[in-house]
């Protein structure tokens, strides 16, 4: 075989639906099967390769395309931003690779939403699964660096040095100061990290009627939390788990429920909605009623 | 085995064994105090213990002496869930109703046996504990893991604890790491009995401690398990110690209890030729 055949094959425009063949998507399945049902352990799954660079979402966009089929809606975020660079990167490569499927913004509409450090602020309902894109899907990580020992930990469910830390950072600073990716005890078990989610989206995922899924593509793991489950910060009886609170409500929406983050603008600072979709319905209602 | 039901003990142990290495038929009986070795000839393989039973009454203190590599760390090790050992049973009257082996659990629930009923003094205090978070916090992971759960109680009862252990109270929330050996070992300790275990292992918990420093925490050990009632199992090649803390005492050597009984009968009037040699070269 020359160089010129092996390109020609290896070029070959046929891509499967979905991007993925449908062994590989199988195979992640059966790892997000496993992972529901033992929700919040980390299962580890042959991560493949995307036309994407690791680290850019490929553990979410891998579960996304295992899952989606004709009829299916999918809604793609960064941070709560559809328009993201990030996140119409994901959503063209899902268009082109998966024709018939269906691209929305509308949370609403969507029955595959897959998102980086955001739940959507609409209320998902129990036929929609979120797809969280994580970059580190180890919570143990900060105390304890080699993988087996954070393995034998998980089984043991000795969890006291993440304790630990969470008491010493209270005790040096009057207040737990770990914000994104705040640890959470999922069904009782297993210690999570929820991905960089702020503070404000860890509670609801606590007995939500949905189906959460996360996918680490460059530490090669998955897991879950199936619709009704158990979520729960670590926090203290005496000092527990806030939420961040905002002073002012969304200054282009006016919002003072929904989860505000800052935007450098020409002259000042503006604090508005991280949610653009939530933001901009938000807007419209307001008009409308005016 | 046959193991007698729950009785007034706090621990018993029968037949512990341990070895490192792949084992063969000749292991047992080419090591142990007559062969005068641990390490078997014929595949290598090192007995650290075996064939090891005592029982630990409640509120009681137990003495492990023997020379260095009689293995008295790794029976420590193995009761508290640092080592799997190779052979043997282990009954907690904590645990169980006293029938249940804490060998042959799960890992889970080993962990769950060793937070709640087993406190550990390690020899070298770096094992026993995080030199680089507070004293207070070392503390604290004893009573995290042990499920409590609201701070103020967490701080008041190691406050508590390092009080009854001299470590001044501007101390709770410093590292160990700029602390004197003696003091280190009395954090040490007040982790290992903070929960309230019914059995505490102690591994040489004075050896690397100037003389004078020796005597205040054995004082204080003494105290403490007056007050709390705990049984403790003492290993030490000194048998001084031993002598000030036990009322029993376990000779070991080559992995073997070569002698056991009332410390006081072992120190004035010792059977085995080892004991003899052990006692002479105190009393000399
Ligand atoms: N991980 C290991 N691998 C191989 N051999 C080991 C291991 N740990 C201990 N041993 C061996 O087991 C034997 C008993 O060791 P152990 O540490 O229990 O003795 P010890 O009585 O505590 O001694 P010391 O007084 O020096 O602390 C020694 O021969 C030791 O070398
Ligand atoms: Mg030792
Ligand atoms: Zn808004």
């Amino acid at each position: 075989m020359d160089l010129r055949t092996l390109a020609s094959l290896g070029s070959g425009t046929g891509y499967n639906f979905g991007f993925l063949d449908e062994l590989s998507k199988k195979a992640v399945r059966r790892a997000l099967l496993k992972a529901i049902a033992i929700p919040g352990y980390q299962v580890p799954f042959g991560s493949r390769e995307l036309p994407i660079a690791r680290g850019w979402g490929t553990g979410g966009l891998q579960i996304t395309l295992s899952l989606v089929g004709q009829g299916d809606v999918v809604k793609v975020i960064d941070q709560g931003a559809d328009e993201s660079v990030n996140a119409v990167n994901l959503r063209r490569l899902i268009e082109r690779t998966s024709p018939g499927v269906g691209l929305t913004t509308f949370t609403r509409e969507a029955t595959i939403i897959q998102t980086r450090h955001r739940i959507p602020e609409t209320p998902l309902q129990a036929h929609q699964i979120l797809v969280f894109q994580v970059p580190l899907p180890e919570p143990l990580r900060v105390v304890e660096p080699r993988e087996e020992e954070t393995r034998r930990m998980h089984a043991e469910a000795d969890y006291s040095r993440m304790w630990v830390a969470l008491y010493e950072d209270l005790v040096r600073h009057g207040r737990i100061t770990r914000a994104a990716g705040y640890p959470v005890l999922v069904n009782g078990r297993h210690v999570m990290s929820p991905s960089p989610i702020p503070r404000w989206d860890v509670p609801r995922l606590h007995q939500a009627e949905f189906l959460s899924l996360f996918g680490a593509g460059r530490e090669k793991r998955v897991y879950a939390v199936p619709p009704w489950t158990d979520v729960e910060p670590l926090a203290f009886t005496d000092h527990p788990f806030t939420v961040e609170r905002f002073d002012e409500p969304c200054a282009r929406c006016g919002s003072r429920t929904s989860y505000l983050t800052v935007i450098p603008d020409e002259r000042s600072t503006r604090v508005v909605c991280s949610d653009t979709e939530y933001c901009d319905e938000h807007l419209a209602l307001q008009e409308a009623s005016r | 085995m046959n193991v007698a039901p729950a009785g007034p003990w706090a621990l018993r142990v029968v037949g512990l064994g341990k070895w490192f290495g792949p084992g063969c038929d000749a292991c047992l009986a080419e090591t142990g105090p007559e062969a005068g070795r641990s390490t078997c000839p014929r595949c290598g393989t090192v007995v650290a213990c075996a064939g090891v039973s005592f029982d630990l009454r409640p509120g009681g203190v137990l003495g492990i002496v023997g020379e260095s590599g009689s293995g008295k760390t790794t029976v420590l090790r193995c009761l508290n869930g640092d080592l799997t050992p190779s052979e043997g049973i282990a009954l907690l009257g904590s645990v169980g109703g006293g029938e249940r082996d804490i060998f042959t659990v799960s890992s889970q629930e080993r962990r769950q046996i060793r937070n709640f009923h087993l406190g550990m003094v390690y020899q070298s205090a770096r094992e026993g504990l995080n030199l680089r978070i507070s004293a207070g916090g070392n503390i604290a992971e004893r009573l995290l893991a042990a499920e409590w759960r609201e701070v103020a109680a967490i701080r008041r009862r190691a406050l508590t604890l390092l009080e009854r252990m001299e470590v001044p109270r501007s101390r709770m929330d410093q590292p160990p790491a700029t602390f004197s050996g003696g003091m280190q070992q009395r954090v040490q300790i007040a982790k290992a009995i903070a929960n309230g275990p019914s059995v505490v292992l102690l591994d040489e918990m004075t050896s690397g401690l100037d003389v004078s420093v020796q005597a205040g925490v054995l004082d204080l050990i003494q105290e403490i398990q007056r007050a709390e009632r705990m049984a403790m199992l003492v290993v030490s090649h000194d048998l001084g110690v031993v002598r000030l803390l036990c009322e029993r005492t376990i000779v070991m050597k080559n992995g073997r209890i070569v002698e056991a009984g009332l410390t006081d009968q072992i120190l004035e009037d010792p059977q085995h030729p080892y004991t003899q040699l052990l006692v002479s070269s105190i009393n000399a």
